[in-house]
């Protein structure tokens, strides 16, 4: 290969942090931090050659393809498209700010810590890049580990218990994802004669109906279990309440990704029937989600807990973008992946700050924090409006294209999911009000001679995503541009497929 | 002649093995007895070596009593590997209990040989042979501990049980020839074809029985967990994966190859089998507390696991999907052999303090006093659930892969909805290890170069062969097509 193996450096340079960090003596604080922030920014410098992807030019770009056990035809084959290459740059930047913000809060074991931070990088990154369905399960299940021991090991009180939740709700998923990934290679193989993993040789494929129909199943409760889909989320708020804030960010930024990036890249264009045919349970199961987590938002009285369940009704507007197949549709869902991913992340940052002075996230506990610390209330409305979906931040943009895409597809489903970003506004919106107007409550006037605004390294951390969050609110065409071809090829995978399986029974 | 003796080298060597261990026993002072440590690894070593030297000779010798074919060769390559470990991982354990390590040694090396028999067995007899060769040492391990009424308890049921199961196979055999006038496999195998019949059926019954009480399937493992316990645990870690290498090359020998006609008919009994094997050993699994017991029934699970390729044998009619599920088989023994044994070693290095024996708690912050043996432990952990990029991760795929294309998907979904709560009982050590603080007091914890060397190697080799089985996976096609 005469050419820069551009993705396996990004996806790799983390775990060459890793085996330094094994070197470096576990008191060396300081030295643990450094090394572990360089690797990401280098990762992150390095994704930054993805912004040469060429929208015009080849599906798969950066290429890169080795084999690996050939015995079973499973190759070492990476690349991107559009998506992932939006995706991959979301990863970078959000693990490097988490690393970067767990300078101070994380105390206890810190060689570990940064060890399972960038393990996770790895994992992640691998997810967005591989093309080798093989290969592609091999990372899913390497970014669960780690997550597992950053919520087990330096999360709150109930951590064990959200942790282990954690993990036996993806386990099951994935590991049920594992055997339809067999069964489709198989089947393939059994038609082709030749017994390969590759994406992009399975695609073209028409599997059988009943094979579809279950494999479809498999994966989506793999990937529903990640997004979290109602009625599968319900180890979302406790991960999230028991998570320190990096691992927040990650669980929400990126990892809950995976789960939405999963849909539109393999269960949809590998089995289009299949999708066709479930479409209208899962859009039925996406408003539910959408307003049930708004809902559940507004009686939350923990903020952490709060704006996890407002990532179930994000997360739903993603889902239901991904279902309705058309244009608008999937540029929305995949648009609020990655505006969800820039928001919530902040707002779990910012979540961090107050309660690494207080330790306490209660919205009782809180109340008149704007006189107190402006700065931090300023950046906190900013991403609450974003999150709520004002015009002129990113926010917007996804949920208005989903909303589009709905209207095309069915005038009431649209019309409930209208309701609901209201109904978004209102549990932002009041959170926003008890935290920092009205008068300070008595226990935050216990805090109140400690308070601080933000800090010089709080800024630097959030800077990044407060440009992100305005540029692609005001100017979403460049990102939007990236997703246009493989949104193109979603609807044309479903277009294909027609009106689904045939009966089954 | 002398070409017979070479084809059965690796033998030669271990016998000759053996008496050097006895011998130079006696002659050691007692400061000096670590010396048969390095020394019985070198014999194996020796060994293994001696089995590139009998790979890809694929003869039958002996007037048709022993097969030295290269499925045989990998299966002695194995359990070599499996004694080698079992070898490296003992002597701090043994020590510190004042049982001797000659005797130790030489008891292994004798139930290895019998492995060896087993593997190359090409008659009901010899594979009988085999058969006692490998459990009577097994028995003696197990009782080892001539102090510990624990020890002693659990070499007694073993020794009652195991007999008994021995004499139900013996007699299973006896009926093989009355139906078929002949013990040897290959002729057993062509009598056999296109017939089946109501004493052939008890023949098998008795056959089945026998052979899944020696692998510890349910409902034959009752015997299991108290004779995995009372072992000193380093010998638990041997007795949980090398008599079952050896059961399995019974079974491949017996099943695949003398019953390989009648597959179809053992098939239903084999998949009930494998189901209630991998569940109930997870269910009970997922209530110890001591980690010995956990891994004595998680053990039984693994068996479920990989009686599961034999399934996929036995369920297809495409020689290539056929030998896919005995190449499963192949590699889930030896992957499930390296990180079991070293999973026993570690909790072997926590049980100086009798009261706690092995439990959970005794693994409480393990993290923070010997990272070392808690990363290696936790590797174990993810190995033995499945989590790529592990050894125990590629077996589990490849039975999945095997059972899949033998067009039993049931099977591969009860498999890893099995796995998924396996992952609950694993994960918890690596709770207790990373989460939890450590008690006021924490169990000792006794390490040795040598255990540590060896922790070392099957790390490292769990890792490699999870990332790059390539390299195995070749020795594992031309070892399973010896079949064909």
């Amino acid at each position: 290969m005469t050419q820069l193996p551009t993705l396996s450096l990004i996806v790799f340079t983390p775990l060459i942090g890793v085996l330094l960090l094994l070197f470096v003596p576990g008191g060396n604080h300081r030295l643990i931090r450094w090394v572990a922030l360089l690797a990401s920014l280098v990762s992150f410098a390095f994704s930054l050659m993805l912004v040469g992807y060429d929208p015009a030019g080849a599906e798969f770009q950066f290429r890169e393809d080795l084999p690996w056990i050939e015995a079973f035809g499973m190759r070492y084959t990476l690349g991107v498209d559009g998506l992932s290459a939006v995706l991959v740059l979301l990863t970078t930047l959000l693990s490097a700010i988490s690393i970067f913000y767990s300078w101070e809060p994380i105390q206890k074991r810190v060689k570990e810590y940064y060890i399972a931070l960038l393990l996770l990088m790895v994992g992640m990154l691998g997810v967005f890049v591989s093309l080798d369905l093989f290969l592609f399960y091999v990372f899913w299940e390497i970014s669960l580990i780690p997550m597992y021991l950053v919520i087990g090991i330096w999360g709150g009180p109930r951590r064990i218990y959200a942790t282990v939740k954690f993990v036996i709700y993806t386990l099951v998923g994935s590991l049920l994802m594992l055997v339809a990934i067999l069964a489709v290679a198989i089947a393939h193989g059994n038609d082709t004669g030749t017994f390969t993993f590759a994406y992009e040789q399975l695609r073209g494929h028409s599997f059988a109906d009943a094979l579809q129909a279950l494999a479809f199943i498999a994966f989506f409760l793999a990937f529903a279990v990640k997004v979290p889909l109602w009625p599968l989320h319900t180890w979302l708020p406790d991960a999230h309440v028991e998570a320190p804030t990096a691992g927040s960010i990650i669980l929400a930024g990126v990892l809950l990704k995976l789960g939405g990036y999963g849909f539109l890249r393999f269960s949809i264009p590998l089995l289009p029937d299949a999708s066709v045919s479930f479409a209208p349970i899962i859009i039925g199961l996406s408003v539910i989600a959408i307003l049930y987590g708004a809902l559940v938002s507004m009686v939350q009285p923990d903020l952490k807990k709060l704006i996890a369940y407002s990532s179930v009704s994000h997360m739903g507007f993603v889902m239901l973008g991904a279902f309705v197949f058309n244009e608008q549709g999937l540029q929305g869902a995949a648009f609020t992946m990655v505006s969800h991913g820039i928001t919530t992340g902040a707002l779990f940052l910012l979540v961090g700050i107050i309660y690494d002075q207080t330790h306490d996230r209660q919205i009782a506990h809180m109340g008149g924090l704007g006189g107190r610390v402006p700065h931090y209330a300023a950046v906190f409305g900013l991403f609450t409006f974003a999150s709520i979906g004002l015009p002129g931040l990113s926010g917007f943009i996804g949920e208005f294209l989903v909303i589009l895409g709905a209207f095309r597809f069915n005038g009431l489903v649209a019309g409930i999911t209208m309701l609901v970003v209201i109904a978004s506004a209102v549990y932002m919106l009041w959170m926003f009000q008890r935290v920092f107007f009205t008068v300070p409550s008595d226990w935050m006037r216990r805090w109140w001679p400690s308070l601080r605004d933000m800090s010089r390294n709080e800024w630097i951390a959030l800077t990044p995503l407060i440009v992100l969050v305005v540029a692609l609110g005001v100017y979403p065409g460049p990102v939007l541009e990236l997703f246009a071809a493989p949104v193109e090829r979603i609807i044309d995978a479903v277009n294909g497929a027609g009106v689904g399986l045939g009966p089954l029974w | 002649m002398v070409t017979d003796l070479v084809t059965l080298l690796p033998e030669l060597i271990l016998a000759a093995l053996v008496l050097v261990i006895i011998t130079v026993d006696l002659f050691l002072p007692r400061q000096q007895k670590w010396l048969l440590t390095p020394l019985t690894v070198a014999g194996l070593v020796l060994a293994g070596a001696a089995c590139v030297v009998v790979w890809d000779i694929n003869e039958t010798v002996y007037s048709g009593f022993y097969v030295v074919d290269d499925l045989s060769v990998f299966l002695k390559g194995a359990t070599i590997l499996i004694g080698i470990l079992s070898t490296l991982f003992a002597p701090s354990y043994l020590r510190i209990r004042r049982i001797p390590l000659g005797e130790f040694n030489t008891i292994l090396v004798s139930a290895l040989i019998g492995m060896c028999v087993l593997a190359s067995s090409s008659d009901f007899i010899t594979l009988f042979i085999g058969l006692e060769l490998m459990t009577m040492p097994s028995y003696l391990l197990t009782g080892l501990h001539k102090t510990d009424r624990y020890s002693n308890e659990g070499g007694l049921k073993y020794f009652l049980l195991g007999s008994f199961a021995s004499a139900i196979v013996l007699f299973g055999v006896a009926w093989v020839y009355g139906l078929t006038g002949s013990t040897n496999v290959a002729e057993v195998a062509a009598a056999l074809e296109g017939q089946m019949s109501g004493a052939l059926l008890v023949a098998i019954g008795f056959l089945t029985v026998g052979a899944t009480f020696k692998i510890a399937a349910v409902p034959f493992h009752y015997w299991t967990p108290d004779a995995y316990q009372g072992a000193p645990t380093p010998i638990t870690g041997f007795l949980s994966v090398g008599p079952k290498l050896g059961a399995f090359a019974l079974l491949i020998r017996v099943f695949a190859e003398a019953f390989e006609p009648l597959r179809a008919d053992w098939l239903g009994v084999f998949l009930i089998l494998t189901v209630l094997t991998m569940t109930v050993g997870n269910v009970v699994a997922l209530v110890q507390t001591n980690v010995k017991r956990m891994l004595a029934y998680s053990s039984i699970a693994h068996t479920g696991y990989i009686m599961a390729g034999l399934a996929a044998f036995a369920a297809t009619d495409d020689p290539d999907v056929a030998a896919q599920g005995i190449e499963s088989v192949l590699f889930y023994v030896l992957g499930y052999g390296v990180m079991n044994i070293a999973a026993f070693a570690v909790v072997a290095m926590l049980q100086r303090d009798t009261n706690r024996y092995g439990g959970l708690n005794s693994f409480a912050g393990l993290a923070g006093r010997a990272p070392f043996q808690a990363g290696a432990m936790a590797i174990l952990m993810l190995s033995l659930t499945g989590i790529p990029p592990t050894v125990g991760f590629f077996a589990k795929l490849y039975v999945l892969l095997a059972t899949v294309d033998a067009g039993l998907e049931w099977l591969a979904v009860i498999i890893v909805v099995n796995a998924a709560l396996a992952a609950f009982y694993y994960l918890r050590v690596i709770v207790y290890m990373y989460m939890r603080d450590p008690e006021p007091e924490p169990a000792p914890l006794d390490s040795s170069p040598s255990g540590s060397l060896a922790l070392v190697l099957s790390v490292a080799g769990v890792l490699l062969l999870g990332i790059f089985p390539g390299a195995v996976l070749g020795l594992l096609e031309v070892s399973a097509a010896s079949l064909f």
